[in-house]
């Protein structure tokens, strides 16, 4: 019996030790708060993907950049352009409104900048201790609407997928 | 608090080295039987050194045969955990009840316990989800703190405690204790959107069932009845 004592002590101390395995850092591919997933398109051919020029966003009325090329270095421009046809920018957390600038050609004299409201309603949830909650969303609308609007390079914007819940899908297709 | 954990559970086991070299003469003395109740030390000290803690826990047992011993404990907490995205109160009521059995063979009228034991264990608490965080990797906008005061109430959780402890006889029936205990969760309903991180009586959560936990009492025996050790044949 004392064997059992000292087996279930022994145990209990094993244990303790055992039981330090950190869960407080929040693990790289939890999903976490999405961000809205745009895709490009051609507004000719709406079916064909089109990759813009020097495409970058900022919130409006801000000169902060949303960051496309996380690689390139905080100093340089290109960290903050896009020359692909799909994107990810970040909803706002505590407002049921996100303001965006999308600047076509920027940097060049040719820059065209439209402005894009994006309504939606949100919803905290849970994920873990480590990570706390995240923020869904679900769109409600875009401004302005209808399109065409004159002076806008954008054609046309549709809502894909309202449920903005992971970045595994596109939410929204812009045509151009 | 586990270097705590560790240097007690080195003093049990080698409390436990020293019970293999006893003598092994019989001598007779009356062994006595009744009910211990005592306080875990450790709970009300943490009030004082530690803020946004209070918590109270009465522990019993009664002793059935030589060796074995229902026991139980019965305690409150109400505690704040200030995690780095969460922060939270937990209040609640829990209640365990068990058996231990002394390993220890006492020498003359020793009356100490170096005991394993079990406890199937209750919990009854509510949660007050007071700020969080949103995770947002992106970190576009600086970081959300959201203020909530939301409430979950009706919460349970029921486990099982693997424990390993030692009671000595400080004097006149004032018994000094410690024991360690391995929970593992059995039932644990958790709210809506939130999670049990911590449980009154079971304390933590982590990712699996495993959970643990120590005590450190004080406690008081009444002694009830006495009855003779058994007589051994003196082997020669």
């Amino acid at each position: 019996m004392k064997k059992i004592a000292f087996i279930t002590l022994s145990l209990l101390l094993a244990v303790s030790f055992w039981n330090c395995e950190k869960d407080d850092i929040c693990v790289d591919g939890t999903p976490v708060t999405p961000r809205l997933i745009i895709e490009f398109y051609d507004a000719a051919n709406p079916t064909v993907l089109k990759n813009v020029t020097n495409l970058r966003v900022e919130e409006l009325n801000t000169d902060n950049g949303v960051v496309f090329n996380e690689d390139i270095d905080e100093t340089l421009p290109a960290r903050y352009l896009s020359n692909g046809n799909k994107i990810a920018i970040p909803l706002k957390t505590f407002s049921e409104t996100s303001a965006f600038e999308f600047i076509f050609n920027y940097g060049d004299a040719a820059a065209n900048t439209d402005v894009i409201t994006f309504n939606y309603t949100k919803d905290n949830v849970y994920i873990s201790r480590a990570c706390g909650y995240k923020t869904i969303f679900n769109l409600i609308d875009i401004t302005p609407t209808p399109f065409p609007v004159s002076g806008y390079w954008i054609q046309d914007i549709d809502i894909i997928q309202s449920n903005i819940e992971t970045e595994n899908e596109v939410h929204v297709k812009i045509y151009f | 608090m586990l270097k705590f954990i560790f240097s007690l559970s080195l003093v049990c086991v080698s409390l436990l080295g020293n019970a293999q070299t006893k003598d092994t003469a019989k001598v007779l003395y009356p062994e006595r039987y009744g009910l211990r109740l005592g306080v875990d030390l450790h709970k009300i000290a943490r009030a004082f050194y530690e803020k946004d803690y209070r918590g109270l826990e009465v522990v019993g047992d009664y002793r059935l045969t030589k060796k074995f011993y229902i026991a139980g404990e019965i305690g409150n907490e109400d505690k704040t955990i200030d995690d780095d995205r969460l922060n939270f109160t937990t209040k609640g009521t829990y209640f365990k009840v068990g058996f231990d059995y002394n390993s220890f063979e006492n020498w003359l009228d020793m009356e100490n316990m170096i005991y394993v034991g079990m406890r199937y264990g209750v919990s009854s608490f509510s949660h007050t989800l007071n700020t969080y965080k949103i995770y947002d990797p992106t970190n576009y906008y600086g970081e959300t703190i959201i203020t909530s005061g939301e409430q979950y109430n009706n919460l349970n959780a029921s486990w099982v405690e693997l424990i390993g402890g030692i009671k000595a006889e400080l004097f006149n029936n004032l018994y000094l204790g410690f024991s360690v205990r391995l929970n593992y969760l059995v039932s644990n309903k958790k709210p809506a959107d939130f999670d049990n991180l911590f449980i009154p009586g079971y304390n933590r959560t982590y990712d699996g069932k495993f959970g643990a936990g120590f005590n450190y009492t004080l406690s008081y025996f009444i002694p009830i009845y006495k009855k003779k050790k058994e007589i051994e044949p003196i082997k020669k």
